[in-house]
């Protein structure tokens, strides 16, 4: 620990830490504008100026280590001119013309920093220099005349998730943020998520949706969890009169630390399918609006025409924990219905739990570990195309030298960045696999007894997938040179053979393994046993609770000769077409309820929004239907989701 | 002593600003009686007296030679002279058409509007003021108090004329400062 005096303040911070830093912890304000909490200091917009004793000039204290018997001053006449130097230059830079702009009033940190130092007017006017609206990217807008050039956008484009997209060309006065190398947003290698808008301090990144519809100061915030992966992103709901505004990534969540991709960010907003409001039920061919006593009567009445046999049940694992343990009491436990399961049909899980049951315990690790990790053995994982945040923390990570190996039969564009990119040939992944413990053990680096001729077992694999022994031996070496590997697999690409083998190489490398589960409760599915696939053999009625989730064709298709079909959604779909029973449900912004991501966190999703009037949760309606067929039901998923073995440990 | 006199004007703006100091209701009778009000654009009186006045208040940017002139002169004849409103501190909403020539932006307003028929064409009577870049009037002539806001608030305004009114300079801060 080091002691500093900031305003005659004396203050102990550890070794290393900021002047900034330094300042806040004792509670004095310094007004910045290129930091951002959440990325490197970078002092570029020199407004954190301060006087240390014995320094010539003012210096940065977002970037300068405070260091022992530090005497500082964050106020005085010469900052104070100092300031007002930096934002009049600012100011003179771009077109900052605050009543037309969207983050006036609240939200913009350039003009509250103005306020701050009674600014008001501009010393020296805008030159009137047009810039250009970079209005290309379906989400947001990148609004040019707006820009400082504080770079907090490129920075957590690189820094926070690892695309990379934006820079800057040019110097001085002429500096530009710019997307790979000029081109516009909507046309670059931008993954969309958005992080960017997140960290702008000025009305030069807005989302389009969110745009003068709501600032700070009139919107409500609300954390949930997003259920748009395994992943289980914390998000910050921002909403307004009962509309959503907008949704940022929670800073405070654990598991992605403000972080998220488009699917939570702008998926949501940009949902233009239409909201079921009422109950319907098929009269004469056609779906007619009917109350929820006559809908859930008539529902009664079909699940009652089918017997235990005749009855197939089948819930989203977009659904939280308690809508998914009233969904197996009723169906599995008291109407003794065989074929109960979720949309995903375990399968990712099924296996997972399998094993799990095997073994007897966890075996699986979480995503912090992936912070730490110097190198990745990717397979199957498509992490550019789903779980898109988990692929974010490893490409983050680069710049640190970790080591990627990208694993996979078909096309996957980690492996572009990958340092080994392995592509087995069709159906020889196992001999892959076995390779690569071959070739660990031939570098005499495994961890566990090998078995066999290493040298030759290498071989043998080599010409079994296709895959140069050379190229095994690489990716072993990178593997077992690194500090705390982890393993990141597809389940849904093993068998128990490949399982078998994925648990030895992270054995004889002393590796982590982490899965992709799939959807948000696909875990918390597998724990309630819902994780069979979903096959139909002379059912005649099934029930669907598919909530806010896209049906997937197959189901539509499997069901078509059901001769009754009763669906639990919120929005129109093919489904909801084919039924002769439709309960309107809430959607994920409408609910509270618990989830398990992928690495095993209990979390908890809190309603940002309020229903429409006559639409129901998935919980009051399964209770409400359990009713009409005479029958008590009962959440008890707490205990329930957690009885299971599961492969990874369970906890909130 | 006698009451300070006021005179204010307005140029390139909405006249929001004048309507916000007429928001401040029936305020507006204390700024009375400490006032002594000579021109404005809602009163007969339509110049500063020549003699000069104490304080001088002009809303809207400088858009043309005329506007050049109404700034001039009240600068000439106040105090202090008070830049109301966005377009008098910064340029405000008529600074947009900043970004394109005057050409374009009289081409734009008397030829191509979707209005205008073939008859159209750029007013050229010598008598009519000569459009200029928007500018703020501290570009043109000195100005000593900055009110922004678009339009800053009644109650902003009714502390200004009211300190002024008293021989005070308002310091504009916290909540009287907006730029929106």
């Amino acid at each position: 620990m080091i002691t500093l005096t900031i305003d005659g303040q004396k203050i102990e911070v550890p070794e290393g830490t900021t002047v900034l830093n330094a300042a806040r912890k004792a509670g004095i304000h310094i007004p910045t504008l290129c930091d951002h909490p959440h990325l490197k200091p970078y002092g570029g917009c020199r407004l954190c100026m301060v006087e240390i004793e014995g320094f010539r000039t003012l210096q940065a204290s977002c970037t300068i280590p405070a260091s022992n018997n530090m005497v500082v001053r964050t106020t005085s006449d010469q900052i104070r001119k100092a300031r007002k130097f930096v934002l009049t230059l600012i100011f003179s830079e771009r077109n900052h013309f605050c009543p037309y702009c969207q983050v006036s009033g609240s939200d913009c940190e350039l003009q509250n920093a103005a306020y701050g130092e009674g600014m008001t007017h501009w010393p020296l006017q805008p030159n009137w220099q047009p810039y250009p609206m970079d209005a290309s990217h379906p989400y947001f807008i990148l609004e040019h005349n707006r820009c400082i050039l504080c770079r907090r956008c490129i920075r957590a484009c690189s820094e926070l998730v690892g695309a990379n997209t934006l820079g800057v060309e040019e110097r001085g006065a002429k500096t530009f943020v710019i997307a790979d190398l000029n081109v516009p947003l909507g046309e670059s290698s931008c993954v969309s998520c958005g992080m960017c808008v997140q960290v702008c301090p000025t009305g030069a990144l807005i989302d389009r949706r969110s745009a003068y519809r709501g600032q700070n100061t009139t919107v409500d915030h609300h954390q949930t969890v997003c259920v748009g992966c395994s992943v289980g992103c914390g998000l910050d709901i921002l909403t307004r009169d009962q509309q959503l505004i907008r949704i940022d990534g929670n800073w405070d969540a654990k598991v992605n630390g403000g972080v998220t991709c488009k699917v939570g960010r702008f998926y949501p907003a940009f949902d233009d399918r239409e909201r079921i409001k009422t109950p319907l039920v098929r009269k004469n061919g056609t779906l007619q609006p009917v109350s929820w006593e006559e809908a859930l009567n008539a529902a009664a009445e079909k699940i009652k025409t089918a017997s235990g046999d005749g009855l197939a049940a089948l819930a989203s694992t977009r659904l939280p924990l308690e809508s998914l343990a009233l969904f197996r009491q009723l169906f599995a436990d008291r109407l003794r219905s065989e074929m109960v399961t979720s949309t995903e049909e375990g399968s990712r899980t099924a296996i997972l739990s399998k094993w799990a049951e095997k073994l007897g315990k966890a075996f699986e690790g979480n995503i912090d570990q992936v912070h730490e990790a110097g190198a990745f053995f990717i397979m199957g994982a498509d992490l550019i195309n789903e779980h898109e945040v988990l692929g974010f923390f490893i490409r983050r990570r680069f710049p640190e030298g970790i080591k990627l190996i990208v694993v996979d039969e078909d096309q996957n564009q980690l492996g572009d960045l990958a340092h080994c990119a392995l592509t087995p040939q069709k159906k020889s992944l196992a001999f892959l696999v076995k390779g690569l413990i071959a070739a660990v053990a031939k570098l005499g680096q495994n961890r566990i007894p090998f078995e066999g001729q290493p040298d030759e077992e290498v071989q043998k694999a080599s010409s079994a997938c296709g895959v140069a022994s050379d190229l095994l031996l690489e990716a072993a070496f990178q593997l077992t040179n690194s500090e705390k590997p982890i393993i990141i697999y597809d389940p849904a690409m093993t068998n128990d053979e490949m399982m078998s083998l994925l648990i030895t190489l992270s054995q004889t490398t002393g590796a982590t393994m982490i899965s992709i589960k799939g959807g948000a409760n696909a875990m918390g599915a597998a724990q309630l046993g819902m994780d069979k696939s979903f096959k139909l053999n002379g059912h005649q009625v099934a029930y669907i609770a598919i909530g806010d989730e896209e049906p997937k064709e197959k189901i539509i298709q499997q069901i078509e000769n059901c001769s009754g079909i009763i669906v639990q959604a919120s929005y129109y779909s093919r489904l909801t077409a084919m039924a002769d029973v439709v309960l309107p449900v809430v959607n994920w912004l409408e609910q509270d309820g618990h989830f398990i991501n992928l690495d095993g966190r209990l979390q908890t999703a809190t309603k940002a929004l309020q229903p429409p009037e006559t639409v129901w949760t998935n919980e009051a309606v399964l209770t409400a239907l359990a009713e009409k067929l005479g029958m008590i039901i009962e959440s008890d998923w707490e205990s329930v989701a957690t009885q299971r073995p599961s492969p990874v440990s369970i906890a909130a | 002593m006698s009451k300070p006199k006021v005179a204010s004007d307005w140029m390139a703006g909405c006249a929001g600003c004048h309507m916000s100091l007429l928001d401040m209701d029936e305020r507006i009778i204390q700024i009375a009686e400490l006032v002594d009000l000579r021109s404005t654009p809602i009163t007969d009186l339509k110049h500063p007296d020549e003699s000069g006045v104490d304080v001088g208040i002009l809303e809207g940017g400088i858009n043309n030679t005329s506007n050049e002139e109404v700034a001039k002169m009240m600068r000439k004849r106040c105090k202090i002279l008070v830049a109301l409103g966005d377009c008098a501190v910064f340029g405000g909403v008529p600074a947009m058409r900043n970004f394109f020539t005057i050409e374009e932006t009289l081409r734009r307003a008397y030829v191509e509007t979707e209005s205008t028929d073939a008859e159209g064409k750029i007013p050229d009577d010598p008598e009519l003021a000569k459009p200029t870049r928007v500018r703020a009037v501290h570009e043109v002539v000195p100005v000593d108090i900055f009110v922004p806001g678009c339009p800053p608030d009644a109650d902003t305004i009714f502390y200004v004329l009211s300190e002024l009114a008293q021989g005070r300079r308002p310091v504009m801060k916290d909540d009287k400062l907006h730029w929106h």
